[in-house]
């Protein structure tokens, strides 16, 4: 009985909020009709049934063929990663990069190498391997060392240990990296898209339903993006039920790799110069590989030489300095906003764990909703102002972060709460006292894991829209054929957004000292 | 090799083994020349108080570490050179058991391991099954077991290989008082039926009696063994044993020994 008044009170919370949308959409309350009425979204969606077949054809092709390549090279790097700790050391570079980089940043630089749907494939792979890497490190390294024991008594060698408890350990942990993945390899297919390639794909029918004034397809638009991102989620979170016998986490482990460096300073600046080295070497090879014109493509010197000795390098210098402080401030206020969100979010919750209950399901739905279709979205009912940009900014940065504080809060010491509940201290005081506090070290980690996010939805918000920024740049540059610009935006974005993630994992050591 | 038999093999000689493990800035003598004879087919136990060495004796006798000094010798083999022909059985204080495998594919994973078809071994497997006590729970994951119950598994394991010495690291250790004395029964059971050379290392002064033709008392810091008693129980043995004056005797004497050896 108890789970069928959950089930109704919820229920009626979603059926209340249609409702309201209905209102709102039909009487055109938000930004002059931005905000259709969901019955107005469903009329257009099925009025444009048959666009859509071609469309998400091409891009789940793209996407799939990405999530498979990325994850066969992330699952391959994350055995050798297990294995060798010196694979570890050399590959932690090329991982950070894959972790922070903006993925809009590298659209252009692909779409110079590489034509047709070829420039999807490789964005969705890079969307990928990240968590499927990180997972399966993780997953092969923490097993049992008795079992390990068992196997070599046995008579087994590593190879054995490897064959019969380190593949099967680590699954689970792949396959909760998958329910990651999916949704990015969609992210990564769609932001590709929106630079062209072929006419044909979710992001480039996003794209050309810009201009045309109608809110509806777009939102439509959106809400098949979401659908497509959701059953991924839960196909790969139904596998895993179905694999996890015994209970474990669900949650990826993304901390472990930032903080992951061991040992004397020297020691990690070297294996951080190193990885680093890898990762130039890895560009340096795939160009030489791909035999490209120098005028199109660009070597490290190359973009060193963009910036220094070139006549027209200061001009350079300057447009791009007047890019970065244009979004970097605005990543950071919308990841400031984000964390603040958060955190109201998680404390209410703490405190009234009923309202947080009502309010959860709309922010696990805006999450699915990959981003490059949540933005258009966002444009429309916030205007090309700032304040939209900073929107879609608090939007992705909002769900890890709220996840991470809340997991902060209600692992805070039982034992604590009850000296304040003693002292004659209510729900406030503990959280003040206890809580709260407690919840600062989350908060630096949270501010980590979003901060590249921040800046990916500044980017896409000034390339679709505000006109501003890095995200315009890289539009302008496009147009300008200025080669030289395009590529020292995708390396410089890399270099910043890793920059920003180690300053947050710096500030994350300290706190939680 | 399709039913339990008798097991043959050599006699086990540990002859002045020295081990030592760096800290970080410290040096801890595990083992200081021990030396240990196990005649073929005997139970020996092994105790003493927490860091004289006991468990990395046993993983010595593993294969699973070297020593620094001495010699390890099953008959004329090393422990790696049995481990790796697969003549050792081990099973620990934790049972260690794949969780996502079932009892019987749990028991099958050293057969596997040293590439032997397991279809060859179904008779053993069961004949093992009932030996601890486990039919019927053939298919049953270990999350669906009782502590107990894990540990009958990790046995079985041990045993499945038909191994010539079986080494048993506190494999009651995390079980109550009452099912750790009806495990001990169990054990001497399942030993008779084919009478391993069995090393046990224990906490427990009245299961290492119990259970050992021997006991081997050791000392901490470093390392040694400091005294070996003859257990003069006939087998098999019944928990009666436990309340005579004999048995009560023999244990005060391992207890002053071992508070004697700096003991708890």
């Amino acid at each position: 009985m108890k789970n069928f008044s959950r089930f109704a009170r919820g229920t009626g919370v979603v059926l209340i909020v249609l409702a309201i949308w209905e209102i709102l959409g039909r009487l055109e309350l938000v930004g002059q009709g931005a905000l259709p009425a969901p019955t107005q979204i469903l009329a257009q969606l099925w009025k444009d049934r048959s666009d859509y077949p071609p469309h998400l054809s091409v891009t789940l092709k793209s996407a799939g063929t990405g999530f498979v390549i990325g994850n066969i090279i992330a699952i391959i790097a994350g055995a050798i990663a297990a294995r060798f700790r010196i694979a570890e050391t050399l590959l932690r570079g090329l991982g950070m990069s894959l972790f922070a980089v903006p993925l809009i940043a590298i659209v252009p630089v692909l779409l110079l190498a590489f034509t047709g749907t070829t420039p999807r494939i490789i964005l969705a792979a890079m969307a990928v391997y990240f968590p499927t890497y990180i997972a399966t490190m993780n997953g092969m390294r923490n097993v049992d060392e008795r079992l390990v024991d068992v196997v070599m008594v046995a008579g087994g060698s590593t190879t054995d240990v490897l064959r019969w408890i380190r593949v099967r350990s680590a699954l689970p942990y792949i396959v909760s990296a998958f329910r990651v993945a999916a949704p990015a390899a969609l992210l990564g297919t769609l932001l590709a898209e929106f630079g062209g390639g072929t006419r044909w794909g979710l992001g480039t029918y996003l794209l050309g339903s810009l201009g045309q004034a109608n809110p509806s397809r777009l939102w439509s638009i959106g809400l098949v993006a979401t659908a497509v991102a959701a059953s991924a989620y839960m196909l790969f979170a139904f596998i895993g039920a179905r694999l996890t016998q015994s209970s474990m986490s669900a949650t990826v482990q993304t901390s472990l790799p930032m903080g992951g460096a061991t040992g004397p300073w020297w020691k990690r600046l070297g294996g951080g110069v190193i990885s680093a080295g890898v990762v130039l070497g890895l560009w340096a090879l795939v160009l030489s590989i791909l035999d490209m014109s120098p005028v199109v493509a660009k070597s490290p010197f190359a973009i060193v030489r963009y910036l220094t000795t070139d006549p027209r390098a200061s001009v350079s210098r300057s447009r791009l300095f007047d890019a970065y402080s244009e979004t970097l401030p605005l990543a950071l206020i919308g990841l400031l906003c984000g964390l603040a969100a958060a955190l109201l979010l998680a404390v209410i919750l703490s405190l009234r764990p009923a309202l947080g209950r009502a309010v959860l399901p709309f922010a696990l739905v805006s999450q699915t909703m990959p981003l490059p279709a949540l933005t258009p979205l966002i444009v429309l009912v916030f205007g090309r102002s700032i304040l939209a940009t900073v929107v879609v900014c608090v939007s992705v940065t909002f769900f890890p972060s709220f996840v991470t504080i809340l997991q902060a809060l209600a692992t805070t010491s039982p034992a604590a709460i009850d000296v304040v509940r003693v002292s004659g201290g209510g729900r406030l005081k503990s959280l003040r006292f206890v809580g709260l506090p407690g919840a600062v070290p989350a908060m630096v980690t949270a501010a980590r894991l979003a901060a590249p996010r921040a800046l990916l939805g500044v980017m896409i918000a000034e390339y679709l829209a505000t006109g501003d920024g890095l995200g315009n740049l890289l539009n302008e540059s496009r147009g300008r054929l200025d080669y030289g610009m395009i590529w020292t935006v995708a390396t410089t974005s890399v270099l910043v957004a890793v920059l920003i993630t180690q300053l947050f994992g710096l500030a994350e050591k300290l706190t939680r000292q | 090799m399709s039913t339990l038999q008798e097991v043959a093999g050599g006699a086990l000689r540990v002859q002045n083994v020295e081990r030592t493990f760096a800290l970080k800035d410290d040096v801890v003598r595990a083992l200081d020349k021990v030396s240990l004879e196990v005649p073929v087919g005997s139970f020996i136990s092994l105790i003493g108080p927490s860091g004289c060495g006991k468990s990395t004796l046993l993983r010595l006798l593993a294969g699973l570490e070297s020593p620094d000094a001495g010699s390890l010798l099953i008959g004329d083999k090393t422990p790696n050179e049995m481990r790796t022909a697969g003549r050792l059985g081990v099973a620990f204080q934790d049972p260690a058991l794949m969780p996502w495998r079932s009892v019987w594919k749990n028991i099958t994973l050293p057969l596997q391991v040293m590439g032997k078809p397991v279809k060859d071994f179904k008779t053993v497997i069961e004949e093992l099954i009932s030996l601890v006590g486990l039919q019927g729970f053939e298919h049953a994951l270990p999350s669906q077991l009782s502590g107990g119950m894990r540990q009958r598994v990790a046995i079985a394991r041990a045993l499945v290989t038909e191994p010539e010495v079986l080494l048993l690291d506190e494999p009651f250790g995390a079980l109550d008082e009452i099912l750790r004395r009806t495990m001990n029964l169990e054990l001497q059971r399942i030993w008779s039926a084919r009478r391993p050379t069995t090393i046990l290392v224990t906490h427990s002064i009245e299961e290492a009696i119990f259970l050992a033709d021997k006991v081997a008392v050791m000392s901490a810091r470093p390392g040694r063994i400091i005294e070996i008693v003859d257990v003069p129980f006939e087998r098999p043995r019944v928990p009666e044993i436990m309340r005579s004056s004999e048995f009560h005797h023999l244990a005060d004497r391992l207890s002053e020994l071992l508070f004697a050896g700096g003991g708890h």
